[in-house]
């Protein structure tokens, strides 16, 4: 019985995977770019001196790091970045490592919009992209990782530093069907103080604060700065800007900017405390007072720390 | 991990207590700010449990580096240098997170299948297709 129909299986098969060709060959077209990208860049843009690393056997994750790292001025070599990103039981390495390592690193990791448009306008500011492939299908992932650094509109084709060869060039189409199946991801790694061109509020609060909790508040005063300049009327952004003043030793600073924070967000409790607090640690009990009731009229985590500060003069 | 989850968890929850026990006891310096990672994370609800959830994550992430030949010496240093939510991701689904390695195991209906798409332009597994 079996036998009789595996052929039959077989077959079905066979005609399944045709198909499933066929209808990704229908799926499958140049990216289309928003008119509003077409007339921010330029036609062409190449960054010049994005240094190569080739992979040897599975590590294209560490040499697309050192790449990156490289062209950044961090001084890291792929062999000191094999241990701290590689997974020998996986023979790879995941995307949630590739942007831990970027932190430990001492530049900031940002996730991109999963479109075209943003690695395509990301790459004119010159910066080096990391994108995840899968150079195969779906099925059969081939997962791969590779520094996008220039982009060609008129022949439609992309520029990759990827696997063993420098600046292969790709067809926006053959590279656009691969990046696809990652759901389009790709991120890049900036200095504190340097923000990505398009990138959201959200998207750069969170990267922001995830570099914080790794470096620490001092380190990461500068991204806060330049967050709030991009984002003026961010409560979190003055609030965080705050935080990083005070472990800078800049404590009148800090209260300006926990000002800005609440004078943005009224319900910030967080930030009445703060502000609070420095004012009380200086003396000025008025001031220190009106703040630390607000944060205690709000119900939440702070409002016992608030009213214990509140009963302490 | 189940046996070292059953003993963690309650010692993790008895310890965040004892935390808070002694916060609400003893005065606070007026030199300690809420950090920028507490309000951002109290901004979601649920604050405690994925507190509680965060530690465990790292430490299953730990375990499971160690288990996937990760050398121990490094796997501390990797594992505090993930935000929060990486932390759990990884830890839910490190056997589902793609990895980048960028080799495939070809039989030769695969191999076939392969080329033809290569040279549809769809994939490219194999270098001589371009």
């Amino acid at each position: 019985m079996q036998g009789r129909f595996q052929p039959a299986c077989k077959n079905a098969r066979l005609a399944g995977v045709l198909l499933l060709c066929l209808w990704l060959a229908g799926c499958a077209s140049t990216p289309q770019l928003a008119e509003t990208t077409k007339q921010a860049i330029p036609r062409q843009a190449t960054i010049e001196d994005v240094p190569f690393h080739s992979q040897r056997d599975y590590q294209c994750g560490p040499a697309s790091l050192a790449m990156v790292l490289n062209h950044g001025e961090v001084d890291v070599s792929m062999e000191s970045l094999i241990p701290q990103v590689f997974i020998p039981g996986r023979e790879g390495s995941v995307q949630p490592e590739m942007l831990a390592t970027v932190r430990r690193h001492g530049r900031i990791p940002f996730v991109l919009d999963n479109s075209f448009d943003a690695l395509l306008t990301e790459i004119a500011a010159g910066h080096p992209v990391v994108v995840m492939q899968n150079l195969s299908l779906p099925t059969w992932p081939m997962w791969h990782y590779a520094v996008a650094i220039g982009y060609d509109l008129d022949a439609e084709e992309m520029t990759l530093h990827s696997g063993e060869e420098a600046e292969r060039i790709e067809s926006f189409r053959r590279f656009d069907a691969t990046w696809a199946r990652s759901e389009r991801w790709a991120f890049i790694a900036l200095p504190p103080g340097e923000l990505p061109s398009g990138v959201g509020e959200q998207r750069a609060l969170q990267a922001i604060a995830g570099y914080e909790g790794v470096q620490g508040a001092e380190a990461t005063l500068p991204a806060w700065e330049a967050f709030v300049e991009r984002f003026p009327d961010s409560g979190m952004g003055y609030f965080a800007l705050g935080n990083a003043r005070y472990a800078a030793g800049e404590a009148a600073d800090a209260i300006e900017a926990f000002q800005s924070a609440v004078e943005r967000r009224d319900d910030l409790g967080a930030a009445w405390l703060n502000l609070g607090l420095l004012l009380q640690a200086r003396g000025e009990d008025g001031e220190a007072r009106r703040a630390l009731s607000r944060a205690a009229e709000m119900p939440g985590p702070w409002q016992e720390k608030a009213t214990q500060a509140l009963a302490q003069r | 991990m189940k046996t070292l989850r059953r003993f963690l968890s309650p010692l993790l929850i008895l310890a965040l207590v004892l935390g808070s026990v002694s916060v609400s006891a003893a005065p606070l310096p007026a030199s300690e700010l809420v950090s920028t990672q507490a309000a951002i994370s109290a901004e979601r609800a649920d604050a405690d449990r994925e507190r509680i959830n965060e530690i465990l994550s790292r430490a299953e992430v730990q375990d499971q580096l160690v288990a996937q030949g990760v050398d121990l010496a490094e796997v501390e240093a990797r594992v505090a240098a993930l935000s929060d939510e990486e932390a759990r991701e990884m830890a839910e689904q490190l056997d589902q997170l793609p990895a980048g390695a960028s080799v495939v195991g070809a039989l030769v209906l695969i191999f076939l299948v392969l080329l033809v798409t290569d040279i549809l332009g769809l994939t490219n597994v194999f270098p001589f297709t371009r």
